[in-house]
């Protein structure tokens, strides 16, 4: 799993998004890069408001302008920069090359089509095939995404279904044209915990079936643990840390990421003895409008020192396929950008 | 030996499912189904179960926000089931309630002092304005906001704040027991941990007894001294926090905990996935509720339904197939 090696297929280039509000400019997203390996899976962790979500919509440029505005950054796939795309294009790209999952399969389909023309649309769109061939197909990605009686299902609209029907319905349309890429944002929060260990392995088994790369987004660190390779962590709109996932969960870097790890009530604790208050992160997020000086963790960090709260630290690259934007680290590592 | 606050005796409660120009019932909802349990005090105990399977609907029963189809609840000793108006408000002042979403249980129109001030104003706790006002700084103080937040108004204070908003409301009327209803759902990781502790902290400052709700295990476990687990309306295993961690007996305890994904790399475990959905409380299966997504269900379990059994010492299953072995 040595990234180095592996081919890259997306690459996301000092993207800053802006929103417009009433009470003044929001700076969404700083200056976020990473790079997605052709058949991984890249976990983006963090709390509401951090971003996450606002990446994997301007990926396939989904913010809304006005409010929202990109102000720089580049997204490469295959050689191109789909900032620069026509709309036409952009389309091409969008659910053939690129796919999304939301959190919320339920707003996410229409009600007063049937399962089987919503994901038959997709057919039509990037294939180009006829209705009843287009329909056909849909049965067909149905049972791929384990969907008892396929074929009467087709027929069935959303609400006749439960959430975690509705969202193999989601994946299925989002499968449909074999994409290079899948975002899920969230695709488990809205789902029960027995049902989200079955949609979880249902991404992870077509992901190997069909080798495509994931980016998945959640708050969720135990979500992450089990289907990530690699994991960004997020807070109000920049990357503070990036790692492989195991040594981010046993040697996390950033006093946050430290922090999101041991707030988390662990199963067994108590078992093993260590019955014990849970170690909170003090204060809240900030505001988008009202950040800090200097780094943006500075008034939660345990470790904050005089030059944290002077000084934004820049993403470094500390050791290989480690990031961390924190100025504990700061003299061991080396620019990453 | 501690002493029984809330007791709960076979409670069920059943939704009239009507249709047709004239109303008519063609059916129920069987929301809960036959549930027991005691509330000692000083105690946390967990209810645990996926949606629908009837915890949000069984507590309301108990504050008879709903009420109860079948069943008796004791509070103190005392048959609360049927009591009317001034009884009935007695025994709310000693229930409180903390909801899921802390956006849609404050009033946007009312100031945080305001809202706490309600039920001071309702049962005539304070004598005076001022002291009211001394009271309401006083919970604030306890749930770690300051004093001066009672003049603002809902919408100024992030989800975890809000919650601490309603958990100082709860606190006004010194309550006996507080039902925590998806508490720490709706919030953040890093603020969840902020107000799982605060509970802990209140709880061992006033002694409350507290009945927690929640989907998440690990939450409960955390919380907890006792944890039920429920599956469609009905108790399927009930045993104290490390025993049900330690050996869950019942299939649906296990795959539940199975289902858990912990943030730690080492414990990539076997997972037991369950085939399909939770069936419809409207036409639950014969028998054995858990039997149709059950991997070890047999003939006996899709006809006769199973009692909950003490196997242990304070473990209770009801599962044939455990009380055979």
């Amino acid at each position: 799993m040595t990234g180095l090696t592996m081919e890259t297929i997306l690459q996301v280039k000092n993207l800053s998004v802006i929103f417009n509000t009433f009470e003044g400019k929001i700076l969404a997203l700083d200056r976020v890069g990473f790079d997605l390996f052709a058949g991984e899976t890249l976990g983006i962790v963090g709390e509401s408001g951090c971003g996450k979500s606002v990446t994997a919509l301007s990926i396939l440029r989904l913010i809304a302008s006005p409010p929202g505005e990109v102000t720089s950054g580049q997204i490469i796939y295959a050689g191109k920069d789909l900032m620069t795309l026509s709309p036409s294009a952009m389309r091409d790209i969008r659910g053939e090359k690129i796919s999304m999952i939301f959190q919320e399969p339920a707003t996410s389909l229409s009600p007063v089509f049937t399962v089987g023309e919503q994901i038959a649309e997709v057919f039509r769109q990037h294939l180009g095939l006829k209705r009843r061939e287009a329909l056909e197909q849909s049965v067909e990605m149905l049972k791929k995404v384990n969907i008892p009686e396929p074929q009467m299902a087709c027929r069935c609209y959303p609400y006749e279904m439960s959430g975690g029907m509705r969202q193999r319905v989601m994946i299925a349309m989002a499968l449909a044209c074999n994409p290079k890429v899948l975002l899920a944002d969230e695709p488990t929060t809205a789902l029960d915990v027995t049902i989200q260990a079955q949609v979880i392995d249902l991404i992870k088994q077509l992901q190997q079936d069909m080798g495509m790369s994931v980016i998945y987004i959640t708050h969720d660190l135990g979500v992450v643990a089990h289907i990530s390779m690699r994991v960004i962590v997020m807070y109000v709109g920049r990357i503070v840390e990036e790692a492989p996932v195991m040594d981010l969960l046993m040697s996390p870097m950033h006093p946050y990421t430290q922090g999101l790890i041991d707030s988390i009530p662990k199963l067994g604790e108590k078992i093993r003895g260590k019955k014990a208050p849970l170690k909170e992160i003090k204060g809240m997020v900030p505001s988008l409008l009202n950040l800090p000086p200097g780094c943006k963790f500075s008034e939660r960090c345990r470790h904050v020192m005089d030059l944290c709260r002077q000084r934004e630290p820049e993403l470094m690259q500390i050791a290989p396929g480690r990031l961390c934007r924190c100025w504990l680290h700061h003299s061991k590592g080396e620019n990453s950008t | 030996m501690r002493k029984p606050v809330l007791q709960v005796e076979n409670l069920v409660k059943r939704f009239p499912i009507k249709s047709g120009v004239f109303r008519k019932t063609v059916g129920f909802v069987h929301a809960v189904d036959g549930i027991s349990f005691t509330l000692k005090s000083g105690e946390s105990l967990g209810l645990v179960g996926e949606s629908g399977c009837g915890k949000s609907t069984a507590v309301k029963s108990l504050l008879r926000l709903i009420e109860p189809s079948e069943g008796h609840i004791f509070f103190e000793g005392q048959d609360v089931t049927h009591v009317e108006s001034s009884q009935l408000r007695r025994l709310r002042q000693d229930l409180q309630i903390v909801f899921q979403d802390p956006y849609s249980s404050l009033d946007p129109r009312f100031t945080v002092g305001q809202s706490i001030a309600e039920p001071l104003e309702i049962f005539k706790t304070c004598a005076s304005r001022g002291e009211r006002e001394e009271r309401i700084a006083q919970l604030l103080h306890m749930v770690g906001l300051y004093p001066e937040f009672a003049k603002r108004y809902p919408h100024e204070f992030s989800g975890g704040q809000r919650q601490r908003i309603c958990i100082a409301r709860a606190l006004a009327m010194n309550p006996k027991v507080i039902i925590g209803d998806e508490l720490v759902s709706a919030l953040d990781v890093s603020i969840k941990a902020q107000v799982i502790n605060l509970m802990e902290a209140i709880q061992a400052e006033l002694g409350l007894s507290y009945l927690i709700i929640s989907h998440d295990l690990a939450v409960v476990e955390h919380m907890c001294d006792r944890i039920c687990v429920m599956y469609l309306g009905r108790f399927v295993e009930v045993a104290g926090d490390r025993e049900l961690i330690r050996n869950p007996l019942h299939p649906y305890t296990q795959a539940l905990l199975s289902a858990v994904f912990e943030p730690d790399p080492a414990s990539k475990q076997m997972r037991t996935v369950l085939e399909g959905d939770v069936p419809s409380p409207i036409n639950p299966p014969s028998g054995c509720h858990f039997h149709t997504r059950c991997p070890i269900a047999e003939q006996i379990c899709r006809q006769q339904s199973p009692a909950l059994l003490e196997v242990g010492p304070e473990h209770l299953v009801a599962c044939h197939k455990v009380a055979e072995s």
